[in-house]
């Protein structure tokens, strides 16, 4: 339906202060419609155009109390809202979704959050993929469906992803793994740069992903969404189905997610792997099809102070390899198999399932804030390949081994997580925060290729942290944390024999050792915020810890994806960080800019040293990769600034650097492995919030240009620099009662053959996917309650 | 706080050190007049063959290693750029298998490998399988930089 002219554009204007200033910088929110505004320099806001109706307005503003209120907008409206200073309630600061800007204001970490909307408007293969735009954060691509984690250039066990308050625990060290979450779910993003163990404990120490579903439903509504994605390179379909109800107290809400897509395309038309030349076949990236089913259910009760909620959720997908290298192994293939058909997944290829259970309470009183979560999960990932008899294993599969030929490996992790964090409000002034978190995890392996042992591992971290208002601009923050860990590694040896060193008996090697380690640590971390207007600084200096996994402590086997023999030692201490950071932010009306700077120290980073040596009776041959530990310095920046050239056109630049050096051991000088080389992002954006049946409207062209990467340490490939343009434009489409959110983009616009530095792939040289249209489109089912409440 | 500080500025000091690396990998030349097998060579059980090829590197050599397997599943594909025949696929009975190491001596940066290689007449399950077979060579410099070639070989008897 069309609205008439002259009931859509009414303009509400106003100003915000506090009782002797006026407030730059306060947010002002009209519902329904989600409409933003934030004061100028003066305190002044404008809104428009608006359809005429009652509405209703809440103003926030760091420091002060939140003022709500209905208004009715039938003409051209002005008004002056005054706030009352109070100090900062913690937990309206985690619940507001839409206060983004506040959170980073008040946190003295670096952060990014975004929200699902941001997400529909960059969705690519993968979450990571889909967030990698974001300045400092990166993704370890394996191919087009899956990613990794990187933030500021570490990966793997160095990052933490929360997923609902619960740390997501699947097998991050491996480097074909990719993250189990289902993006589509995924409604509100924080991304944390830099070490964050005060908080989240062991592996938080190159910074931390928290993902949440923001879905507490408005009272007495039910409804939900329906998406739908296509990409044009991998001919993806995917589907995403969203139902929600709220009684007065009680709410459920069920999503289901399915994708499938056929084997990705590059511009090339074949893939020199060492000096071999493997030839494609119509530019596709043989055997790299995939699929993925998710279920979500919620159940949730909720009342003045208190809320409890069960998330469970089922992540399953399926993954072809690229089935020229298994791994870097050039393989022999049945291009009349493999070509038959873009959508089949043959071996290689992985399955992996991830179960998950959570509980999450929260209880607020007036001046303090519990909560209480509990999780449960369970991952569950299968590596399948053709018997393949490497090394000493039999040319033929016995018939009496407890697996099957295909499994090459196995592995199941049971993880048990236990959080509870208090918030206390005790002089006005003060917010102090008391934390423990649990976590015991169980993981069983099988196949014929040994890699990391069974293992048990129990953390346990307690912390205390306190915000002090110092003045109305400047927070103060400090904080402490003490944490045990403790791993009993379980003996593995060989299901086949080796022949021992001097004419003795063959055995079967034992791989692994038992093993017993208890670990210490204790952290800190303090720092300062200062807003005053338009300006935000903030500083943070802080010690975070990272406990050795099991792969560091026991690996002892050959990494047949790579050509290493990868050897752990049990004597490994945890890894620790320095960290000094900073951030410099200053907006105006036109003209927004801010600095992230950083260096970082770690006295002893793990770090998987290749020797000039071969070994063949454990490595089959193959060069042996000590893991090893040396000290590490680290610095870095990120810049991010946009200038409004009018109402509708925003020019922006996002840049990004990171210097690693090694300061001791044999690679002393070397950098660290998958280091992101400097990038520049420049970007145009034209917006358009004034038409009638497409509003929200937007059309944006990005440059991303990429510096070559020459700081490798072995095995890597120097790669050379790179730029491509991306374009996307959408907006909602009001064309009968559901108005369509479309978002279009255009991926490697000029269909460029590069090389991603932080691909899996890169080493065999696999370059990007080529040209790529994305299209997605969502459908609210009801429009009223397409926004969330999140008042208690 | 008190280790912080200095750590720092250790670490801004030390940064500003420029350190020279190496970050060339060594190369296998098999285009080397006298490389021997190379890819398509027929080797025989029973007799032994010298292994020859033409290592360098920029700096210093470190180690190799070699390991003969078969293919008769024509699993894996050699690296080399030109085919050879290979025979049709057949079930594996009693491959042969060999893998060794070799420390090259320091401070080299070329190196002749001359390696002898005996290739048994059979062992305890009788004689070997024939056929086509893949001959891995794996080079690494001081630095652990690696070169890997594979070539196809025909692993016989003579008549």
């Amino acid at each position: 339906m069309l609205y008439p002219k002259e009931l859509s554009g009414q303009t509400l204007s106003g100003q915000v202060s506090g009782r002797t200033q006026s407030l730059p910088g306060a947010v002002i929110r009209l519902e329904p419609g989600n409409y933003l505004a934030v004061t100028d320099a003066k305190g002044h806001f404008e809104i428009s155009p608006i359809p005429s109706g009652r509405y209703q307005i809440v103003v926030t503003f760091m420091g002060y109390g939140k003022h709500s209120d209905s208004i009715d907008i039938v003409q051209q409206e002005n008004i002056f809202i005054t706030l009352s200073p109070q100090t900062v309630n913690l937990q309206e600061v985690l619940v507001s979704d839409h206060l983004a800007e506040q959170r980073k204001r008040e946190t003295p970490l670096n952060i990014e959050i975004v929200n699902d909307d941001y997400i529909r408007q960059n969705m690519a293969g993968s979450l990571m993929q889909s967030l990698a735009r974001l300045p400092g954060v990166g993704a370890v691509e394996i191919g087009s469906g899956q990613s990794k984690p990187a933030i500021r250039g570490l990966g793997f066990n160095r990052v933490v992803v929360v997923e609902n308050s619960i740390k997501h625990e699947g097998q991050q060290w491996g480097n074909d793994h990719g993250l189990e979450i289902d993006q589509f779910a995924a409604n509100r993003v924080e991304i944390i740069k830099g070490p964050s163990s005060l908080m989240y404990g062991s592996d938080a120490i190159g910074g931390v992903i928290k993902i949440s579903r923001l879905d507490i439903p408005a009272p007495h509504t039910t409804g939900g969404t329906a998406d739908f994605v296509f990409a044009g390179n991998n001919m993806l379909l995917g589907t995403s189905g969203y139902a929600f109800t709220r009684r007065e107290k009680l709410f459920f809400s069920a999503r289901a997610t399915l994708t499938h897509y056929a084997d990705y395309r590059v511009p090339a038309d074949s893939i020199d792997i060492y000096s071999y030349r493997a030839a494609l076949s119509n530019n596709r990236m043989r055997n790299t099809a995939g699929k993925e089913q998710n279920m979500h259910f919620t159940v949730g009760y909720i009342q003045n102070g208190f809320s409890t909620q069960i998330l469970a959720s089922a992540i399953k997908s399926e993954n072809g390899f690229f089935a020229n290298a298994h791994g870097l192994e050039p393989r022999r293939v049945d291009t009349l198999l493999h070509d038959k058909s873009n959508r089949d997944i043959q071996y290689p290829k992985h399955k992996v399932e991830h179960l998950k259970l959570i509980s999450k309470s929260n209880l607020t009183q007036t001046n303090s804030a519990f909560d209480l979560n509990l999780g449960i999960q369970r991952n569950r990932r299968q590596e399948l390949s053709p018997y393949v008899s490497h090394g000493y294993m039999p040319a033929n599969f016995p018939t009496n081994i407890g697996f099957e030929p295909e499994i090459e490996r196995a592995f199941e992790k049971h993880i048990y997580s236990a959080n509870a964090l208090a918030h206390l409000n005790t002089t006005g002034r003060t917010n102090i925060s008391l934390g423990i978190n649990n976590e015991y995890q169980i993981n069983r392996i099988d196949g014929r290729g040994f890699i990391i042992p069974e293992f048990e591992q129990y953390l346990a971290g307690i912390f205390a942290t306190a915000k002090y208002q110092h003045t109305l601009a400047t927070i103060l923050h400090a904080g402490l944390r003490a944490d045990y860990g403790a791993i009993r590694i379980d003996e593995y040896s060989d299901w086949y024999t080796t022949p021992a060193e001097e004419h003795g008996e063959e055995a079967y090697a034992q791989r692994a050792a038992n093993l017993s380690r208890h670990f210490h640590s204790f952290t800190w971390a303090i720092g300062a915020n200062h807003n005053i207007s338009g300006l935000s600084l903030k500083i943070n200096a802080g010690k975070s810890f990272r406990m050795p996994t099991p792969k560091e402590l026991s690996a002892n086997g050959v990494n047949y994806h790579r050509f290493s023999y990868e050897k752990g030692d049990s004597t490994l201490s945890p890894e620790t960080a320095y960290q000094l950071d900073a951030g410099i932010e200053w907006n105006t009306y036109r003209f927004a800019m801010g600095i992230t700077p950083y260096i970082n120290y770690f006295p002893n980073y793990i770090y998987l040293n290749p020797d000039f040596r071969h070994n063949h009776l454990y490595g089959n041959g193959n060069q042996i990769f000590n893991y090893t530990q040396s000290s590490v310095f680290r610095h870095g920046a990120e810049i991010h600034s946009h200038f409004n050239v009018s109402r509708n056109f925003t020019l922006g630049a996002i840049a990004e650097y990171v210097y690693a050096q090694q300061l001791s051991g044999d690679k002393r000088g070397f950098g660290l492995p998958f280091s992101p080389p400097p990038m520049l992002l420049l970007s145009a954006k034209y917006v358009n919030k004034s038409r009638q049946w497409l509003s929200n409207s937007y059309l944006s062209a990005d440059i991303k240009m990429v510096a070559a990467q020459n700081r490798i340490v072995p095995p890597e490939k120097k790669t050379p620099a790179y730029h491509t343009i991306n374009l996307s434009a959408g907006g909602i489409l009001s064309l009968n009662k559901y108005p369509l959110s479309v978002s279009i983009q255009i991926h490697n616009l000029m269909n460029t053959k590069y090389f991603n530095h932080t691909s899996y792939y890169r080493i065999i040289n696999v370059p990007e996917p080529g040209r790529n249209l994305i299209v997605n489109l969502q459908i609210p089912i009801n429009r009223e309650i397409t926004q969330t409440n999140h008042s208690h | 706080m008190k280790y912080l500080v200095p750590a720092f500025w250790l670490a801004f000091i030390f940064s500003c050190t420029s350190i020279d690396i190496d970050d060339e990998k060594p190369y296998i030349d098999l285009n080397y007049t006298q490389a021997f097998p190379i890819n398509c060579d027929t080797l025989y059980f029973g007799e032994s063959f010298i292994f020859k090829a033409r290592f360098t590197d920029n700096v210093e050599l470190g180690s190799y290693s070699i390991e003969i397997h078969h293919n008769f599943d024509h699993h894996s594909h050699s690296t080399e750029v030109s085919e050879c025949h290979l025979s049709d696929p057949k079930p594996a009975i009693n491959p042969f298998l060999y893998i060794e190491e070799f420390e090259i001596p320091p401070e080299q940066s070329e190196y002749l490998p001359e390696i002898t290689i005996e290739l048994p007449e059979g062992n305890e399950n009788g004689a070997f399988d024939e056929g086509d077979y893949h001959f891995l060579i794996r080079l690494s410099d001081r630095e652990g930089w690696s070169d890997m070639r594979g070539v196809g070989v025909k692993v016989v008897y003579r008549d």
